[in-house]
């Protein structure tokens, strides 16, 4: 079976986005992927003008929010960098018994890049001198900024999504065949070494 | 062979159903995530499980539908119920029109209740189409405004050349089972989408948004449509998901759908004709030297507090129609973007909003969503509120079956106003004098006033007691009654006042006062001099809450020794004790007599003391007096007798002496 990956397009987010992102981005991959027996959660960013979908399992809901705030952690350690989060799912097959191993083994089938860009707050990114000089009524200037620069994370958050479920969509062969019992296929979030 | 030929009869009929479950959950889905009031949103997974089974599933409130492609959904829509006899093959498309309706002029938002129905329309060229339109009695309305904002397929093409029940046998049993995990998936796809296209704001905001808006959503199922014109067609764009083969063709699904429709949307928000709304609850800010009568002017101007509750007023803030929004999210095309013309806009209701007591709302929730204070649950939590140039008011929004104008007020206005308003309509309850006073307190001398007033507050409070459960019985639009005697009291004083927070609301007292007469409380107030606790007085006269002053008073009143008590106790003890001394004191004289005449008038007095429960102020006044007159006399008497005595004494012994 071919590990089948997506890679999704990079987002460009400030800090403050990322737990709504994430969340957003996540989710609606795991939903795709929680094949057993659902009652979807609709969820609206608050951040955003995006409706998107759970699988309204609680343990799930928390294993990704732990994820999250790892990864937050992570980002707030590495500012200023392009960063990455890697959501797996996997198959457990058991390996042939030797005499040393007699562990389990992980197939992924399938891998999901999020990227993301974590930037900080423009703050002074029109001005070369902290020490700027009076602007008549920046107020209104720096929340038109502010507007636009979230519609345009709304925007690609929303072709990122589209982009989840058009690969969902193309590619149906590689999902292993539904387990009695089981909601959501065996999963691990990981950010890749390479950005560690 | 003839197990053989049976095999293959029942993987055909397993198909076919699959088949047919297929097109009843696309159309569920679609119909639900379009239809305002017929939504899923408002009900979280947690409701669904709680849902009564009618099935013998084994599974927790579980229906056989709703483990079909493992996608549990709340209860169809009625429409929906016919679905299947409707259909007459498989291979008959279904064509759902999401149509973006201008509300006619003349609608009544009274009257008007919407329904929801299946039918054969037998007046389209295609006589076998049906159409399910959501509301019944518009249908005989002409429209006006219609625009289609969408247009979803589902399909099952035949595969020309071949034959359904051929194939292996070998292969069909995994071909169903693999089938049933692709629809499964595609299934999934489309719930997330239908979430993400344009529409879905439209009907997000209908739903949540206790704004009335002069536009609908009104999804209709077809069987078939004319096609759109070029220039519709132009503007339109189109999502295909991605065929799922079957054996004997291919299932397709894909949607037809506007990529922008603010201009839509802004032009069928035109006003309404003014309609006279009843018990309506004016604008603070539009009127804000307006008071309760009961309530003293010195409170301070209402401007001068902060306010961050929603009134109905507030609505002004909100646009009426949505923000315009144009949106290309353009799976189909290389790169997309979405331009927010009004970039603050956001969705629904304040976060000051308070929060709903449990089973009150909506939902949201939910999540905690807020938003979904007003007529969608959705009281949970709330995204920031969407501010809107354009203060123009918002007439009321439609609610099925119910008085509309009055569940407005209940669910737009301000929920501390609604009660008072109520109550000056009621017969029973007027705001100026019939807000229940305090009952019986301990018999004080300031508080034998109280006494007199305490019949009408069973009477008030039976009436709270009804206004509550009348209001209770609506359910979530009655949140602001949900303690009722404290919001009625609340909302003479706090009517101009932030954070109405029924669940937090701090009683300052737990009774219900009389508040004819407030200038009299301060009087009785100074009349018994200092309060038992300065400390706890001058706490309540910090408060801004001319009520909670009052409040204040009551339990201090309350704290004070019993008039009725202290005053034979009082004279108990003195009075009897007074004849004791008098006759040790006077031992020599015949001071029985007036020992006994003293107790006789004591005991009279006691006699007369305990008659005096029911005295009024005055008669306590007057008892008083007459008690000092007694004492007075007493003692005069007691010294006559003391000197009388002397004298005797003195005269014995004098002569004696000589």
């Amino acid at each position: 079976m071919n590990c089948e990956v997506c890679q999704l397009k990079e987002l460009e987010v400030e800090h403050f986005e990322i737990r709504e992102v994430l969340r957003c981005i996540l989710h609606t991959i795991v939903f795709h992927r929680a094949l057993g027996l659902v009652r979807p959660k609709d969820v609206d960013l608050e951040l955003f003008e995006i409706t998107y979908v759970q699988c309204g399992d609680v343990e799930l809901e928390k294993k990704i929010d732990e994820k999250i705030d790892h990864f937050i952690s992570w980002v707030e350690k590495h500012p200023n960098k392009k960063s990455q989060i890697c959501l797996s799912f996997y198959e457990v097959k058991s390996k042939q018994p030797s005499w040393f191993t007699n562990k389990t083994e992980r197939l992924y089938w399938e891998q999901w890049y999020i990227n993301l860009n974590v930037t900080q707050h423009p703050k002074h990114h029109s001005s070369k001198s902290h020490h700027t000089k009076l602007v008549v009524d920046p107020g209104e200037s720096a929340t038109e900024e502010r507007s636009s620069r979230r519609a345009m994370v709304e925007a690609s958050l929303r072709e990122v999504l589209f982009q989840i479920i058009k690969f969902v969509n193309e590619k149906k062969d590689h999902v292993p065949p539904i387990s009695e019992g089981v909601i959501y296929f065996p999963y691990e979030i990981t950010i890749p070494r390479k950005f560690q | 062979m003839a197990s053989s030929h049976s095999n293959t009869h029942t993987e055909a009929a397993k198909l076919e159903q699959i088949i047919t479950e297929f097109f009843y959950k696309s159309l569920l889905i679609i119909l639900e995530s379009r239809s305002p009031y017929v939504s899923s949103r408002n009900y979280s997974g947690e409701q669904i499980m709680s849902s009564p089974s009618s099935s013998t599933s084994s599974s927790s409130g579980v229906r056989p539908r709703d483990k079909w492609f493992n996608l549990a959904l709340r209860e169809c829509p009625s429409a929906l119920e016919n679905f299947d006899l409707c259909r007459q093959s498989n291979f008959e498309p279904v064509v759902i029109d999401v149509i973006l309706e201008q509300k006619p002029l003349d609608w009544d938002p009274v009257t008007f209740s919407p329904k929801s129905d299946l039918v054969k329309h037998s007046s389209s060229k295609d006589k076998n189409s049906f159409f399910w339109n959501s509301d019944q009695e518009e249908s005989g309305c002409e429209a006006k405004g219609e625009k289609v904002i969408e247009r979803w397929f589902v399909q099952h093409e035949s595969r020309k050349g071949r034959d359904c029940s051929s194939g292996s046998r070998r292969s069909s049993s995994n071909n169903l089972s693999a089938l049933y995990k692709k629809l499964i998936l595609l299934l999934r796809s489309l719930y997330v989408t239908v979430r993400l296209l344009p529409a879905y704001k439209i009907f997000r905001d209908l739903n949540s948004s206790g704004q009335i808006r002069a536009f609908k959503l009104v999804p209709r199922v077809f069987s078939s449509v004319e096609s759109f014109t070029q220039k519709d067609e132009a503007e339109m764009q189109r999502f295909w998901f991605t065929p799922v083969d079957t054996s004997c063709g291919r299932l397709c699904l894909s949607v037809l759908y506007r990529s922008s429709i603010s201009d839509i949307s802004s032009e069928s928000s035109t006003p309404m004709s003014p309609q006279f709304i009843p018990d309506y609850v004016g604008s603070p800010l539009t009127d804000p030297l307006r008071r309760f009568p009961s309530l003293p002017v010195s409170q301070g101007s209402p401007s001068s507090l902060p306010f961050s509750r929603r009134h109905s007023w507030s609505f002004d803030r909100y646009k009426a129609s949505p923000p315009s929004v144009s949106f290309s999210p353009s799976p189909t095309h290389s790169e997309s973007h979405a331009l927010v013309s009004n970039p603050s806009s956001r969705r629904a209701p304040p976060m000051s909003l308070p929060p709903h007591p449990p089973g009150a709302s909506l939902p949201h929730k939910k999540n905690t969503n807020f938003d979904e204070y007003w007529p969608s649950p959705n009281f949970s939590a709330s995204p920031s509120p969407s501010p809107s140039p354009s203060p123009s008011p918002s007439p009321p929004i439609r609610i099925p079956g119910v008085h509309l104008s009055k569940d407005l007020l209940r669910s737009e206005s301000a929920p501390v106003n609604i009660p008072v308003r109520k109550l000056a309509g009621s017969p029973a309850l007027s705001c100026k004098q019939n807000l229940p006073p305090s009952p019986p307190l301990k018999i004080s001398r300031a508080d034998i006033s109280w006494t007199d007033n305490n019949m009408g507050p069973m009477k008030s409070g039976a009436t709270i007691e009804k206004l509550y459960s009348f209001g209770k019985g609506d359910g979530q639009k009655y949140s602001g009654v949900n303690s009722p005697r404290i919001s009625v009291f609340r909302s003479s004083s706090r009517s101009i006042q932030d954070d109405f927070d029924d669940s937090e609301f701090p009683c300052p007292f737990d009774v219900e006062y009389d508040d004819m007469d407030p200038g009299s409380r301060p009087e009785s107030y100074d009349r018994r001099g200092n309060p038992s606790d300065p400390n706890e007085a001058g706490l309540f006269m910090n408060r801004k809450s001319q009520d909670a002053a009052v409040g204040a008073l009551v339990r201090l009143l309350k704290k004070a020794p019993p008039l009725r008590q202290d005053i034979p106790s009082s004279i108990n003890f003195s009075e009897a004790s007074r004849p004791e001394m008098w006759n040790n004191n006077i031992q020599e004289q015949n001071q029985n007599k007036e020992a006994v005449t003293v107790e006789r008038d004591a005991s009279s007095i006691i006699t007369s003391s305990r008659l005096v429960a029911s005295m009024t102020t005055a008669d306590a006044l007057e008892e008083l007096r007459s008690y000092k007159e007694m004492k007075n006399l007493l003692l005069s008497e007691g010294g006559k007798s003391c000197i009388s005595a002397n004298l005797t004494s003195g005269a014995k012994h004098s002569g004696k002496g000589t």
